[in-house]
């Protein structure tokens, strides 16, 4: 006894000869649209897309500074290995203490001032060597930002602009790699654990707990130990780790509702087989969902590289996470010393804390569009 | 509700013999067989070398080695420490798996309380300053860079304005004075506190259980709080407890700092968390049907929105752990906080094959327990799980 | 002085792809122990209009213009605290989605003895607890049911608690927004009537809202048509369905199968109903109108009387 419904529209006439790749087309370009305009509304993801773009430029500006700007001056400039022999460090206001023992050139910092030795550098590649006794002017040592060097040197002399634009690319690569893989194996095991069910979801889901509660970093610490973790192997190993773990839950619950769509029951009507269903229907539609994970994958990756690197686990020569720990290493970031040379792990810190945040914005604007859950009145 | 909780356990169980078997094929099935890189190792005492060959059984096939290692995890026989010869591993984590559990529970109260509070608060005042500004500090807290934030705080509340020590577990120079272990305090100030809490608890269930009207429950909470406070203060200062009393207050001051610094790296993501469960929950019809009630704004937001928006928190407990329990390691590299977390990295840098396993078992084990944890007060809180 | 008369009211809603007029001028008055039924498609802007006497209205929401006068005082000019008192005590409503109403975490009788103890704080929890035992005897729900959650009812008896609830601070107005809905036609009746027999034994007002025209030819005195935000005839029950006014409620009536009379064919109006986001010009029925002319499509027609008591907004009424 409720109102009948109104009269479906009438499919609009002419357009019935359409081709269907066209069709498509046209749909996808106007979902597009739709999409990008809610994306932008959502402004939290406009502003991480503006910071990736950012530290995308600072990634393609390191080759091309190197074969321009600093094309005379390699040997200074490289990330990895630079020294600038013109800048004269006065040591750390004259607390850099003798060496440890007659003849050696292995040196004591007090790093604290509590007048009791804190590091000691051993032999650090030339940049301490020209200091002759009774010298108190050292070579090379971390200068503060200037014109020749934009954000200062680190302790060897390395320019920090340099280490921290080459690096950038180092960090988009794992990012997305670890979060490529992830996203790959997430969706096929979503899929698959949704579509035949029984012993094998039960089997991906108790996995999926595992790895839910699998402390990575833990876990890495000690992978690290018995073999040696380079970018490439880390991003794999990454990625392998998230892709068994909360993705396939949050992907499978949607693969199962995709399941009950009535164009999956046709398909199978129409006698298409397994494979066919999975990779045809359902995990075009479990797509969007999993773009949307892979930017949050991206974060939790370079977060975890930068972590690890902290720890000196990894088999990197140069990464944000490296540049802090060098710092830590040369006492910069204990008790007062934080305040002698900021420029050394601060451009660092804040580029990991950032570029992770715009990913997670990214996929905060994404959400909007492919969660409804969440999309607001 | 028990229907719930034992399949619960039985999950539990059967996620622990997953994680246990993953760590089996990984640490000890490697084609490059690590264990013999292990037990080649220079550093390694003669004596412990036997020890390992027998404990690990490399002469035996891999299915024997396997259950070897299953019986030895079970009986908690984890063999024998390099770096800490000739200490068992498992007399380590005895020692150390308290101190990090002791970290973790204080931060995560902590952690929870402000983040459920706030986050409540600026959802329901959304679009105000408050949430604009919370939203911000919350995404930065939940990236930011960890280690750098942990020497930021060391350097601003411990060196600069002096309030709170630099790191390290105690004060040596203090405890050099009484001959006291240290492990004996804190197991003393564990089950202190866990018996407040429990009291705390207890109080607050009958409370609830007898029905009594607001007032004279608050009266009942706050005294209960007050008597709790008293005890645990007069056992802290009282002149019959010393020196335990005085270390006790020691370590607890050492504490403060790792705790802060593991609450504000979890609180971010919590109070947004909050924020957005909340969210959802304001636009269910059962709070426009509170509000209708005539119910007063603090009323419905507390009793009626949160009460609801608690619950995917305590889902979401269970997601953030491995962050938290990361973080955790994080912090007690940082402040030298002689945890689970900083002996992995110890021992991994020691290359303590044993100890390193050992711990990590250990913090995998602990993590499944508070997995455990959460899901019984999701079931309490949830009546559509506990009446199953 | 009638006990609540709604005046002029004008409700917008802001979007982000307009403002939608979801409310226009709206008046009426009830009576003390009136049943008044508000009709008219998906839409039309009838739970609007009761949210905007409860003043509950989303965030977006603006009250352009209008009073709402409940036993002398402006609802609209009330200050938030005093508003709060009005509710559920003045005016209480049972919701659409009935079902969703009660919190699930807690017990279905508390949440009713809250709402008790909130307005009657000198009432003691037992004699809330026995009053909600009444109430739940009255809508013919198991009183031991009352230490149930919701979940462990079946929607029928949420339908009954729900109103139980609306019932337990002896309002004057109760506002049934499509009480009966979801449920099936034979407890819906059921329902529908004992709802009646409650508000002629204590004599409350009760503003029956829904899209099904027979339900509203039971239980109301008077009936209100609403058609796209404005409301464009009321009268008594008997006028408005034997000599309708408005060319729309003449298509509703001929749109639904009379209760007691022989099935008919079932008519619909054509065409759909207006978008709020730009109604049209003039009589907003105008575009869908049979009878309509260039008067229709320029001027609005005012809501006048055409008899004692049977108001209509149309330059062209039915059977006047
Ligand atoms: N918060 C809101 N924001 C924007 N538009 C709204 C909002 N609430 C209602 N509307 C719009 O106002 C109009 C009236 O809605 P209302 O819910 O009052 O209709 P109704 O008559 O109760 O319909 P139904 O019979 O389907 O319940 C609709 O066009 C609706 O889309
Ligand atoms: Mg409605």
């Amino acid at each position: 006894m409720a109102v009948p419904a109104p009269p479906l529209k009438k499919p609009p006439k002419g357009r019935h000869l359409e081709a269907p790749w066209r069709a498509r087309l046209r749909l996808l370009r106007r979902g597009l649209a739709g999409s990008w305009g809610m994306f932008w509304e959502s402004r939290i993801g406009p502003l991480g897309l503006f910071i990736i773009a950012f530290y995308g430029l600072l990634a393609l500006a390191h080759p091309i500074l190197m074969a321009t700007v600093w094309a005379d001056e390699r040997d200074v400039y490289d990330p990895k290995h630079g020294y600038d022999p013109q800048i004269i460090y006065g040591g750390f206001d004259g607390r850099l203490q003798s060496t440890v023992a007659p003849g050696s050139d292995d040196y004591y910092v007090d790093a604290n001032g509590d007048g009791r030795p804190d590091y000691i550098y051993a032999g650090w590649d030339g940049v301490l060597q020209s200091k002759a006794v009774g010298d108190d002017k050292y070579r090379g040592g971390p200068a503060p930002p200037s014109l020749r060097h934009w954000l200062g040197t680190d302790p060897w002399g390395r320019d920090v602009f340099s280490q921290l634009a080459f690096s950038a690319r180092a960090e988009f690569f794992l990012g997305v790699m670890a979060a490529l893989i992830t996203v790959v194996i997430g969706t096929l095991v979503a899929a698959i654990s949704a579509y035949y069910g029984g012993f094998v979801d039960t089997f991906f889901m108790r996995l999926a707990d595992v790895v839910l509660l699998f402390p990575v970093i833990a876990f890495l610490i000690v992978l690290g130990s018995m073999f040696q973790l380079n970018l490439y192997s880390l991003a794999v190993v990454l990625g392998v780790i998230n892709g068994f773990g909360g993705i396939t839950i949050v992907l499978k619950s949607q693969a199962l509702s995709i399941k009950v769509r009535p164009f999956v029951e046709a398909a199978k009507v129409a006698g298409g087989s397994h494979m066919h269903i999975i990779v045809r229907h359902i995990i075009p539609n479990l797509l969007p969902l999993s773009f949307l994970y892979m930017m949050f994958n991206v974060t939790s990756a370079i977060f975890s590289e930068a972590v690890l690197s902290f720890f000196g686990i990894l088999n990197i020569d140069m990464s944000w996470g490296i540049m802090v720990q060098m710092a830590n290493i040369a006492g910069y970031l204990q008790g007062g010393a934080i305040t002698k040379a900021w420029w050394i792990f601060f451009p660092a810190s804040i580029s990991i804390t950032l570029l992770c945040a715009a990913f997670y914005f990214v996929g905060r604007g994404l959400d909007e569009i492919v969660n409804p859950r969440l999309r607001k009145v | 509700m028990w229907k719930f909780l034992i399949r619960r356990v039985l999950q539990i169980v059967l996620t622990l013999y997953l994680f246990a078997t993953i760590v089996f094929f990984i640490v000890y099935l490697q084609p490059g067989d690590i264990s013999q890189v292990y037990i080649n190792n220079p550093k390694l005492p003669p004596e412990a070398r036997e020890a390992l060959k027998r404990q690990l059984g490399l002469d035996q096939p891999p299915h024997i080695q396997y259950l070897n290692f299953m019986r030895n995890l079970v009986t908690g026989n984890l063999g024998i420490s390099f770096s800490e010869y000739p200490r068992p591993v498992w007399d380590i984590i005895k020692e150390r798996l308290p101190r990090t559990v002791a970290l973790f529970l204080i931060a995560t109260l902590i952690y929870y309380a402000l983040g459920f509070h706030l986050g409540k608060l600026i959802a329901w005042r959304r679009k105000g300053l408050l949430d604009y500004s919370a939203t911000i500090v919350g995404v930065v807290l939940f990236t930011v860079y960890t280690p750098w934030f942990a020497y930021l705080i060391i350097w601003i509340f411990g060196y600069k304005l002096g309030w709170f020590p630099l790191g390290k577990f105690l004060d040596p120079v203090l405890w050099r004075r009484y001959d006291v272990p240290a492990n004996e305090v804190f197991g003393l100030m564990l089950t202190v506190g866990g018996a407040a809490i429990l009291f705390l608890l207890a109080v607050y269930v009958l409370g609830r259980k007898l029905h009594l009207p607001p007032l004279p429950r608050a009266l009942m909470n706050f005294g209960a709080l007050g008597l709790a406070g008293g005890s645990v203060a007069y056992l802290l200062w009282g002149p019959e407890f010393q020196p335990y009393g005085l270390l006790a207050r020691d370590i607890l001051w050492h504490m403060v700092l790792p705790v802060t610094t593991v609450t504000l790296i979890a609180f971010g993501g919590a109070m947004l968390l909050m924020r957005d469960s909340m969210l959802e929950v304001i636009k269910e019809d059962y709070v426009l049907a509170a509000k209708a009630k005539g119910l007063p704004d603090k009323v419905v937001r507390d009793k009626h929105a949160a009460r609801n928006a608690l619950l995917p928190m305590i889902t979401s407990f269970v997601l953030a752990l491995a962050f938290v329990v990361d973080g955790g390691i994080i912090t007690e590299t940082v402040f030298s906080w002689k945890g689970m977390g900083l002996t992995l990295l110890d021992a991994v840098t020691n290359e303590d094959l044993p100890l390193a396993v050992g711990t990590f078992v250990f913090t995998g084990i602990f993590a499944l327990i508070a997995h455990l944890i959460a899901d019984i007060a999701y079931a309490y809180l949830d009546p559509r799980i506990r009446y199953e | 002085m009638a006990l609540l008369e709604v005046k002029d009211v004008t409700v917008h809603f802001r979007t982000k792809r307009g403002e939608v007029q979801a409310l226009d001028r709206v008046s009426f008055a009830l009576e003390r122990g009136e049943a008044l039924g508000l009709v008219g498609e998906s839409g039309c802007g009838k739970t609007t209009l009761a949210l905007t006497i409860m003043r509950l209205l989303a965030e977006n929401a603006r009250i352009l213009g209008g009073h709402i006068w409940f036993k002398g005082t402006d609802l609209l000019a009330l200050p938030e605290e005093a508003m709060r008192h009005v509710r559920w005590k003045g005016i209480s409503m049972v919701f659409q989605a009935a079902m969703n109403a009660l919190n699930p975490v807690y017990r279905v009788g508390d949440q009713i003895v809250e709402a008790i103890l909130t307005h009657e704080p000198k009432v003691t929890v037992r004699e809330a607890r026995e009053r909600v035992a009444e109430l739940f005897r009255l809508v013919g729900l198991d009183p031991k049911r009352m230490d149930h959650y919701p979940h462990e009812f079946s929607g029928g008896m949420r339908q009954r608690a729900v109103i139980a609830m609306a019932l337990a601070c002896h309002p004057d107005v109760i506002l049934a927004d499509e009480p009966t809905t979801a449920l099936d036609v034979i407890i819906q009746d059921r329902i529908l009537h004992r709802l009646d027999e409650i508000r002629k034994q204590l004599n409350m007002s009760i503003i029956y809202i829904s899209h099904d025209i027979a339900v509203i030819a039971e239980v109301a005195d008077t009936v209100g048509v609403m058609y796209a935000g404005k409301l464009v005839e009321i009268g008594p029950t008997e006028a408005i369905f034997r000599r309708p006014h408005h060319p729309y409620t003449e298509g509703l009536m001929g749109a639904f199968p009379s209760v007691r009379g022989p099935k008919r064919e079932l008519a619909t109006i054509p065409g759909e109903p207006p978008n709020l986001l730009n109604p049209p010009s003039g009589c907003r029925f105008h575009p869908r109108c049979p009878y309509a002319t260039a008067r229709c499509k320029a001027e609005e027609p005012p809501l006048v009387p055409f008899e004692v008591g049977h108001l209509a907004a149309c330059w062209h009424p039915r059977n006047a």
